[in-house]
Order: structure tokens, then sequence, then C-alpha cells
């Protein structure tokens, strides 16, 4: 018997929730990378469920490349860090500001 | 191919002279820019244009290439010159050249950069009085701006930052609301047109084959348009009340540019007043006759009052730069042969004189580091040559018989006074007052400058001024008393030729008996003033009746 | 001038300055050489040359420098006179009129670099381009009105006082702007007034004469006797035909006239300076003039113009060799007793006073009393107001006589008040020679309109009236005479018969004359004079200050004028600029504000994300019912 789609949506609103709110909490940036990870990959379980709710494999080939994206982008943004790091000797997002205006 | 080679001379100069060292700088850009004098000078000689170009005429040195597409639209390279373009095209070229000059002693740092742009300004202006293609003259029209702007940004006085912005944004604002009218226009003309063409555009508007657009009616869309694009072109001449940015800019700007800006660049304005405004929509201008009129006399008075309350000669030349053009507003009015030929004239007769003036004002503060009336008197005991050309110069701008100025408003009064709007007479009566003031300011300000016992606020040698200085003075004061003494030989048949389907003939009197009236030869210029033979004209084909 | 001399007259197109079928009517310069310009020539020419000559005295003798620019501004001021003379149009004469300006303003000014004479220079200017904007607004007036500017002529199909002519007897339609023709051609006429009464120095536009004579003397004498002054009223005398036309502006012209020669005359009598003196008897003898043609005295007018200009060119010479003896000093109270060590310049300047006097039989009583009998007879004719005019030009023969005297014998007689008149400064030749001629010709030139002998012995010729009537077609002085008559109601009225009116109206100026000089000998006789003048008490100072017209007018240009200049500038500075940067400002602070959202914190871009999400999630959800 097949799990019914809506739990799979709860699941992922929960994941997407726990992200914002580390997005919007947090100032380490490393744990800002993570909840930004979180959000994506809630997105990707919504692709994954609905794809097996339509019986249509697209959304599963579509989760694949928000993956490879999710991959790269921690690549940079692991680099982003780095160079804030040696910066502001210091990973929080709030210091670097200068760019503001 | 002659525009294009005069324009492409220009840009081709200006990179040139871009890429020069320093030292070579000036006398480079004075050569290159000789050429499109030259260049500019045998058009002038070879001129045959007939009629104006927006209405059927035919232009000389027509150019018209297919370029690209715009949706609907074509945009064709079409370059031209008519009776209305060609002596602001010798204008611009003329005083690019002295400008050039003139610069030698003031500009000494960043040479290349500067003659460079001042050989794509001249470019540009050349430009913008030879497209025949709205989206060309519109490319030419902003290009202007970035010359200027840098050259008053950069090598500018002590407030050029606030000028340059100041003048750049105002400006460009105005290019947009411009733009915006004419697009109105465009697309009220819906599928009559299938080009930016500006004859086309023109004789479609004639044909009345406008129509509505949207919730507007086509009566609406004209008017709207107008509006639009006077207002965009009011800030350029510049007519009361947008005329702030000019003093500023002209204060801040080096001489050089100053002799641009008020001998070429504002003459942008009334020229496209002329050609987009009072060509296109006839109509409509003359139910804004009284109106645009008032404002005319308003920045004759105004302007001239203003004049009166400065004391830095730069302001006072500035502002009588804003009285000036109001003559030129006021002819452009009236609709009458005189009225539209003479604003015309007055067009190039006060781009030669302010240019004049600017130029006296640049030498004085070369040598004496100041412009203001009271630091300084009896210059003419220590610098005669410049002084007499000064002297020259404020009265031509009096408007003395016999020298261009007086040409110019002669002909705008004369063809306003009997004009067919309400008031005619009174508004150019009124207008005319700014003779007078125009006298006051001037021959007060040379009264306390250049005469009386020799003085000066500051500690600087006051010699005779260089040969290359004084030069451009003196081929200016030339070209002033030769174009008042001989008007209509040198540029007002041409004028008349571009400008006379406008008007309606004025109340002619048929009883005079045409004394045996003989057709005037047209064709080389020189020929004829030489009294050669010419060829017999072409009569215009629009307007044969 | 031998074409005009046999009664004919020579008019030709020279130039077309605006020609061409495009245009409604063509602008062209040509020559008119009639009666009257011919004669005008020859006054010019010969003032112009003799002043020449004294300049050679004056200006070479004395070592001034830049005399290159001395004689070329002379010469083109006298070429631009003589264009205006024989200009056949309007346009042609404003054009002229406006050089002869400049020049002016040039030889005023021509001693650069002194203080005094660019400022004087810049009022001449000022002031007479103050008359000639409305001379201006009168030249495209007429262009619109008639089509030509042309004065007339032989072979001159159409000239606008002809046409003005044509229009008033409903013969010819002209545009005239919504009035009735007679009003219209005489707002037209007073236009044109402007600019005469700007250059011929009349009231109230005559204070920059008195401040002319900052310039060099023989321009003093240019300028007054044949060119600058002269050209308004010889512009009035040209379109005579027109002004004939309209009785007010005629009526206007001969009480302005009237009440210049009175109004100046009374001014020139406390003056210290000789030139001043004579500055304001130029005024007022140029009032004279136009008091005679707006009283309807034509020929009188003209005539008048050219006995002035003869005894007025003589007596600024005298001056000016008076001045050079002097070392330039210009005082008559350190004059005195010059008699004896000038006697040529004496005999001369004598005989000039006399003509400018009006004591016969010297040129200037027959010109003044013929300028005072046309106007009276025409005065008692039907046009009663001109008796006005009359009265104040009778009145001003009187301070004429006396100021003229007092200057003579402060001059020339008593003892010498001071070194330089005790031991003055020769002159030469070239001074001589001028006067010599001129003192002749002020004595005798009055006999080329001999009229009272005339009436009373016809045997007597008069040749300046015969010379004036006999000009072309519409432009002689007996159209002239029909058109007063037929137009503008003047007649001739002769309470006492024409011999006797005319005897006893030539009595009574030369009676006020005599009184006048014989007052100032009776005052100023004597090796000691005083100055009688203080006498006046208040009067004096008002007369000496002008009437404070000086100070009006300076008020007008620095009070008011500029006061309004400065206004403008407030306005336009804190108004129209003030809206402009507002509207920068406003852009500024805006944008200022605005950008303070931009905090460069993450959290806070995300927070802000996040909100405007549920935001527009919240008003898709309104609006789509969701919580209904």
């Amino acid at each position: 018997m097949a799990v019914p789609v809506q739990y799979y949506l709860v699941l992922s609103a929960f994941v997407f929730c726990v992200g914002l709110f580390g997005v919007l909490t947090r100032r380490n940036a490393l744990l800002f990378l993570m909840s930004v990870e979180l959000m994506l990959n809630a997105a990707n379980i919504n692709f994954v469920a609905f794809s097996y709710y339509h019986g249509n494999l697209t959304g599963q080939v579509f989760s694949l490349f928000t993956m490879a994206l999710a991959a790269a982008e921690v690549a940079v943004g692991i680099g982003i860090i780095l160079v804030l790091y040696r910066n502001f000797a210091d990973v929080d997002v709030t210091t670097a500001t200068t760019l503001r205006w | 191919m002659m525009l294009e080679l005069l324009v492409g001379v220009c840009l081709l100069g200006a990179f040139v002279t871009f890429a020069l060292p320093e030292e070579y700088a000036p006398e480079a850009a004075l050569g290159i820019s000789l050429v499109p004098l030259a260049v500019s000078l045998y058009m002038y000689a070879v001129f045959d244009g007939v009629g104006n170009a927006l209405l059927g005429g035919d232009p000389a040195f027509e150019t018209q290439y297919a370029w690209l597409t715009l949706g609907r639209y074509d945009v064709t390279w079409h370059m031209g010159l008519d009776g209305i373009s060609m002596p602001l095209v010798v204008l611009a070229t003329l005083l690019t050249t002295l400008a050039i000059l003139a610069s030698w002693t003031p500009i000494d740092e960043r040479q290349s950069q500067f003659y460079g742009l001042m050989l794509f300004m001249e470019a540009s202006l050349v430009g913008v009085f030879g497209a025949l293609d709205f989206l060309i003259w519109f490319v030419f029209w902003e290009a202007v701006l970035v010359p200027m702007y840098f050259l008053i940004g950069v090598w500018g006085g002590a407030r050029r930052k606030y000028a340059a912005i100041k003048f750049f944004v105002y400006t460009n604002i105005a290019s947009i609301v411009m733009f915006i009218g004419f697009f109105g226009l465009v697309f009220g003309l819906g599928d009559s047109i299938a080009s930016l063409d500006l004859p086309a555009v023109a004789q479609a508007l004639r044909a009345g084959e406008l129509g509505g657009l949207g919730l507007l009616s086509a009566s609406q869309v004209a008017t709207l348009a107008f509006v639009a694009m006077f207002l965009g072109f009011a800030v350029k001449v510049p007519v009361v009340p947008f005329h702030t940015w000019l003093p500023d800019a002209h204060v801040e700007a080096p001489t050089p540019a100053s002799v641009m800006l008020a001998g070429v660049l504002l003459k942008m304005g009334t020229y496209a007043l002329l050609r987009y405004n009072f060509t296109m929509l006839p109509g409509i201008a003359q139910s804004f006759a009284v109106p645009i009129a008032l404002l005319g006399v308003i920045s004759i008075v105004y302007g001239a009052l203003l004049a009166l309350a400065q004391s830095d000669l730069k302001r006072i030349v500035a502002y009588s730069s804003v009285s000036s053009m109001g003559y030129v507003m006021l002819g452009l009015v009236a609709y009458t042969m005189y009225g539209t030929g003479g604003a015309t004239f007055q067009m190039v007769a006060h781009g030669l004189i302010s240019g004049l003036l600017f130029a006296c004002v640049g030498v004085v503060y070369n040598t004496t580091h100041t412009r203001m009336v009271g630091d300084m008197s009896g210059l003419a005991d220590r610098m005669p040559v410049t002084v007499g050309a000064f002297v020259a110069g404020g009265f031509a701008y009096m408007g003395l018989p016999l020298m261009a100025g007086f040409a110019g408003e002669f002909f705008v009064f004369v063809g306003t006074f009997g004009a067919d709007f309400a008031g005619a007479p009174v508004f150019t009566s009124v207008g005319m007052f700014g003779i007078v003031i125009v006298a006051g300011y001037l021959l007060w300000s040379m009264q306390a400058t250049l005469f009386g016992p020799f003085e000066s606020a500051t500690d600087y040698e006051v010699s005779p001024a260089a040969v290359h200085d004084v030069v451009p003075l003196l081929v200016l004061v030339v070209f002033i008393i030769a174009l008042g003494t001989f008007p209509y030989d040198l540029a007002f048949d041409a004028i008349l030729e571009a400008t006379r389907h406008r008007a309606r003939p004025v109340r002619v009197r048929q009883h005079r008996p045409r004394v045996e009236q003989q057709s005037r030869p047209r064709g080389h210029r020189l020929r004829r003033l030489a009294g050669g033979d010419g060829r017999v004209g072409r009569v215009p084909r629009l307007w044969r009746r | 001038m031998y074409t005009v001399a046999t009664g004919h007259a020579y008019q030709s197109t020279l130039y077309t300055w605006v020609g061409g079928e495009a245009v409604p009517y063509e602008l062209t310069f040509g020559i008119l050489l009639d009666q009257l310009s011919t004669l005008m020539l020859v006054i010019v020419s010969l003032i112009s040359f003799l002043v020449h000559v004294f300049s050679l005295g004056y200006m070479n003798d004395e070592d001034e420098g830049g005399l290159a620019r001395y004689y070329a501004e002379l010469g083109l001021f006298s070429a631009s006179m003589l264009g205006f003379v024989f200009a056949d149009n309007l346009l042609m004469a404003f054009m002229f009129f406006e050089l002869v300006g400049l020049c002016s303003y040039l030889l005023i000014g021509f001693w650069f670099r002194e203080a005094g004479p660019p400022s004087a220079a810049k009022k001449a200017f000022l002031v007479t381009r103050f008359g000639d904007y409305f001379f201006l607004i009168g030249v495209v007036a007429v262009f619109a009105t008639f089509g030509t500017a042309a004065f007339g002529g032989p072979g001159v199909e159409e000239s606008f006082p002809h046409l003005a002519e044509l229009a008033l007897d409903g013969e010819a339609s002209v545009n005239t702007f919504g009035f009735a023709p007679s009003t219209w051609f005489t707002i037209v006429g007073l236009l044109v007034l402007g600019g005469v009464m700007g250059k011929s120095a009349q009231f109230p536009f005559h204070t920059w004469l008195p401040d002319a004579m900052e310039g060099p003397t023989p321009v003093s004498a240019l300028i007054h006797a044949a060119t600058m002054v002269a050209a308004g009223v010889y512009l009035v005398a040209r379109m005579y035909g027109f002004y004939a036309l309209s009785p007010t502006a005629l009526g206007v012209i001969a009480f302005v006239g009237g009440f210049t020669a009175l109004f100046a005359a009374t001014m020139g009598v406390v003056k210290r300076e000789i030139k001043q003196v004579l500055a304001y008897s130029t005024i007022s003898q140029y009032g004279y003039i136009m008091l005679a043609l707006g009283g309807g005295g034509y020929v009188a007018g003209v005539f008048h113009l050219t006995t002035h200009a003869v005894f007025k060119a003589l007596l600024f010479l005298g001056a000016g060799s008076v001045i050079i003896a002097m070392h330039h000093n210009e005082n008559m109270w350190d004059m005195g007793g010059l008699k004896d060590e000038m006697p040529v310049t004496y005999y001369a300047f004598l005989s000039g006073s006399l003509a400018l006097a009006g004591i016969v039989p010297f040129s200037g009583f027959w010109s003044k009393d013929e300028v005072l009998f046309e106007t009276l007879i025409h005065g008692l004719g039907d046009s009663p107001l001109l008796l006005g005019a009359y009265a104040m030009g009778l009145l001003a023969v009187f301070f004429t006589g006396f100021y003229t005297f007092r200057m003579v014998l402060l001059t020339f007689h008593g003892e010498p008040r001071s070194d330089t008149a005790r031991d003055p400064h020769g002159v030469r030749w070239n001074v001589k020679v001028p006067l010599v001629v001129l003192g002749t010709l002020a004595a005798v030139v009055g006999v080329i309109n001999l009229t009272p002998v005339h009436t009373l012995v016809p045997a007597v010729p008069e040749f300046l009236h015969d010379w004036l009537f006999h000009g072309p077609e519409g432009l002689n002085g007996e159209h002239y005479e029909e058109l007063l008559h037929d137009f503008a109601g003047y007649t001739k009225g002769y309470p006492l018969g024409e011999t006797l009116t005319m005897l006893a109206s030539a009595a009574v100026s030369l009676g006020l004359a005599l009184a006048g000089a014989g007052l100032a000998v009776a005052l100023y006789r004597g090796p000691e004079p005083v100055e009688h003048t203080d006498k006046l008490g208040a009067l004096k100072t008002v007369l000496f200050n002008n009437y404070y017209q000086d100070e009006f007018q300076v008020w007008l240009a620095e009070g008011l004028t500029a006061r309004v200049a400065g206004a403008a500038d407030t306005v336009d500075v804190s108004g129209i600029d003030g809206v402009v940067n507002f509207v920068s400002s406003l852009s500024l602070f805006t944008g200022d504000r605005l950008r303070r959202v931009q905090t460069g914190i993450v959290s806070n871009y995300a927070a802000l994300l996040t909100l405007g999400l549920t935001i527009l999630l919240v008003a898709f959800g309104v609006m789509q019912g969701w919580f209904l």
C-alpha cells in the first residue's frame, strides 16, 4: 500500500521550515549553508513525491539536477565562506556588510 | 557621401587624438579639425539643396541605406542637408576649429582626451544636423551630451561636478520626454509609415494620417506629442523656465566648451523645434502660438534682466543667450517667411556672436584669471586687439546693423510683427525691448572691465594675448560682419528656400508691380557670388503653384 | 548735385540686402538724391571737412595718442551720416542711424583710459538706444503696414508716405492692425519719433548730450552741427510727407520742440564750462527745428537746420580753439580777456554767437524768425494749440540771447582770471581756417532764405524756399503744404495782415533776443564779472543740476532696473533653480532613506524575503477566498 502523497508533503514542508528557521536565526555561515541545503532537499522531496504520484519520471530527473546544483552551490558557498573567514577572521554573515550600498 | 566623410573624419580624428601623446594633441586636433572645416566649406560652396528636406525637398549630399529593422519599422541610414541644416553644419565645424584653437592656452592637462572629446562632439553635432532618420538622429543627439558632460566635469571650474550632472540629467530627462512624444506620433501614425525616416513621418503627419492611440483621439495624440516634444526641446534651447542648467554649465565649463555649448549645442534645441514641432505639427503650433510667443518674450526680457544682475562675465553672456534664443522662439512661432527664416538665421548669427563673446571672456580670463566685472578695469590699455574684438562682439550682440545679429533680429521682428496670432505686434514690441536691456548690461560690463584706468584685482601680468588666442576672435568678427552685410547671399536665400513652404503669404499687396523679377540662378554659390552664371534652379517639387 | 540743381532728383537701388521671390517684401539699400538730401550732403560734407582740418590742430598738434583710430572713427562717422542722408528707405536710414550711434559711442569714448569718457559714451549710446527702440518698432510697423519703407522719389512706385496718403483717402488698403488708419499712422509716426527724440536730444532723452562733451571737441562739433543730433530732425524732414498726415504727431513734435527749446535754454544759463553752455544751446536749437517741423514750417525747419549747422560748428570749433589756448581747461570763470590774445577766434566766435542769439542780420536771425513766424501763423489759423509751443519757443529766445552773451563776455572780455588765460597757447592755421570759413558763413548764410525781405521786396529771391519746393513729386515743400492743409488742418492766420504780422513777429523775437543779450551785457560787463546766477538761489541749484533729470535717469537705471533685475535674479536662483534643485534633492533624499533597507546583513534579507513571500501568499489567498 502506498504512502499517501500528503505525508511526503508534510515532511517536505517540515524540512523546509527547519531550513528557513535556520536561515533566519543562525549567523554562522556554515549553518546558513546547511539550512539552504535543507530547503533544497525539501524541494527535492516534493519532486520525487509528485513524480511517484503522477508516474512521471521528469520530477526524479529534476531532483537529480537539483542535487548536482546543490553540490555546485556548496562548492561555491564554501569558497565564499573561506574568503569570508580570511577577511574577517569569522564566519558570521552579519559582519560582512560593506557591499550594502 | 560628403556628410559621412565629415562625420567619419571627426570620429576617426577623435580616436587618433585620444591615442596621441599629450604634446602633439593640440596641433594634431587643430590639423584634423581643419579637414571637416574645409569639407564643410566645400559643401557649402557646392550646396544645391532644394526645398525642405522633411517635406519632399531635395536635400544635398543625400544618402540612404537600409540598416536594420525594428519590428514594423525600418531604420535607414539617411543623411542629407537642406537650407536649414547647411549653415548650422558650417557653424559647427567652424566653431569647433576655433574652439580647439582657443583651448591651446587654457587647457594644460589631459590634453589628448580633451581634444579627442572636442572632435567627438563635432562628429555628433554634424550628425545631429545631418541625420534625416529619427533613430540615427537620436543617437547623435544623445551622443553630444557625453563629450560635453566630460568636458564640463573634468576640465571645469570649482563646482564642475554639480554643473555637469545638472546638465546631463536635465537634458537627458528632456530627451526622454521628447522621445516619448515622438513615439506617440509614430504609433499614432500606425500603418501609414513603415520607417522612422523623418521625411516619411513629416509627410504622413501633414497628410493627416495621424490616428488615435488607445483612449486618445488623433488631435489629442498630436497635442500631447507636441507638448512633450516642446518640453523636451525647450530644455535644450533653453526656454524660461527650463534654463537654469545653462548658466551653471557655462560658468563651470572651460571656455572652449562654453563656446561650443552656446554656439552650437543650444541651436540643436531650436533646430529640433523647427524640424519636429513646427514642421511636423504646424496646426498645433499655430494653436499654441500665443503661449509659445509669451514664453519667447519672457525668455527675452527675463533673460536680459537676469544678465543685468550678474557680475560674472560668463554668466552675463550665458543669460543673454537665454534672451537671444527667445528671439528664435518668437520668429519660429510667427509662421511667416521672415519669421521662420529669421529665426534660423538668428541661430547661426547667435552661434557666431555668443561664440565670439565667450571666446573673448576666455582670453580675458586666461590673462587676468578672473571673470568678475568689479575685479578689473581698463583692459583696453593692455590688450587692445582682444578688447576690440570684445567690443565688436558686444555691439553685434546689441544688434548693430551690418552685423549678423541685427539681420537675424530684424528678420524676426519684421516677420513676427505682422504674424497672424493674436497680439503679435504687442509681443514683438515687448520682445524688442530686449535690445535696450542687452545694450544696458553689455555697455555697462564693457565700460567697467575694458575701459577706464587700468586696474586688476589679481596679481597676474596682463599683456596682449597670444596670436593663436586672438585669431579665433578675429575670424569670428569677420564672419559676423560678412553675414550681417550680405545676409541674403551668404545664408538667407538657402534658409528661405528650405522654410518657404511653411509661411502663408502675409498680406501680399499685389499692386506693387514686380520689377522684372529675374529668376535667381541657383547652383554653385561661389560662382554666383563671383558674378558667374549658374544653373537655372530646379523648382521645388512640393510647393510649385 | 547737378541733376538736383536742375530740378530733378535721382533714386536708385544699389544693393538688395534681402530679396528673392520668397519674401513678401525686399529689403534694399539705395540712394535718394533730392533737394533735401543734397542740401544736407553739402552741409555734412562741409562741416565734416572743416572738422577734419580742425582736428589736425586739435589732435595732432597736441600730440594725442591713437590718431589712426581717431581719424578712422571720424571717417566712419561721416560716412555713416552720409549714408543716412541719402538713404532711400526707412530701414537703410535706421541702419546708418545706428552706425552713427556706434561712431559717436567710439568717439565720445575716445579717451578710454580715463573714467569719464567711457561712461559718457555708454550713456549716449544707451539713451539713444532707448529712443531707437521705438524707432525700430516704427520701422517694423511701417514694413508690416505698407510692405515698403521707401521714402519716395522718382521711379519709386510706392512709398509709404504716399500709401498712407492714399489709405487716408480710402484709395488703398493697408494693414492697420485694427486701428483707424489715421490713429495707426499717428502711432507709427510717434514710434519713429522716439528715435528722433533720442538722437536729436529732445526732452526727455536729452541727458546724454551734455555728457557727450567728454569727447574731443572737434567730435562735439561734428556731433552737434552736422551728424548725430542733426540726424534726428533730418529724419522728420525726410519723412515729412508722413508726419504731415497726422495733426497729433505734428502737435507732439511741436510741443516737444518748444518745450525742449525753453527747458534747455534755462539750463544753459547757469553752466560754467563753455562746452556745457554750447551743449544746452544745441539741445535748445534742435528744439526750434522740431518746433518748426511740428508747426508746419518745413522750409523753416530745414533752414534752421542749415544755419544751425554752420554756426554751431563754428561755436564748437571756436570753443575748441579756446580750449587749446587754455590748455584744456574749459571753465569759463578761468578765462576772460581772450579777445586781444586770439582775435581770429574772437571775431569768428562773435559771429557765431550773434547768429545763435538771433540778432539781425546774422543767419540765425532769419531762420529762427521764420521758425517762430511759421508756428505763429499756423497757430493763429485753425490750430490754436500751436500757440502754446510758440510761446515757449519765444520765451527761449530771451534765454538764448542771455546765455550766449554771458558766454562770450566771460570768455573773451574782462580781465584774464587765470594764468593760462593771461598767456594762452597759440593756435595754427589749421584751426583758424575753419573758423574763418565758418565765421563768414554764419554771418551770411541767411541770404539763402530772406523770407521777410522777400515779402516786402518780391525781387529778393528765396533760394531755399524755391529749392525745396521743386523737389521730386511727393517729396517737395509744396506737396507738404497741401498735405498739411488737407490732412492736418493747418491753415494760416494773419490777424494783422500778412506783412504786418510778419514784421511784428520778427520784431518781437529780435526784441527778446536783444533784451536777453542786453541783460547779459549789463550783468557780465566789466573787467571782473561776478556770478550773478548765485542770486537765483535754489533755482540755480535746480538748473545747475539739470532739473535732476540725470538723477532721475540714474534712478531709472540703477534704482529701478537694477532692482528689478536683482529681484529677477533672486527669483531665478531661489525660485526656478530652487525647484530644479528641489527635485534633485528630493530624489537624492528618498534614495538615501530607501537605501537604509539594505543593511548588508544576510539574515535581514532572508527575513524580508520570507516576509514578502508570506505577504504574497496571504494576499493571493485573500483574493482567492481561501480563508472564507
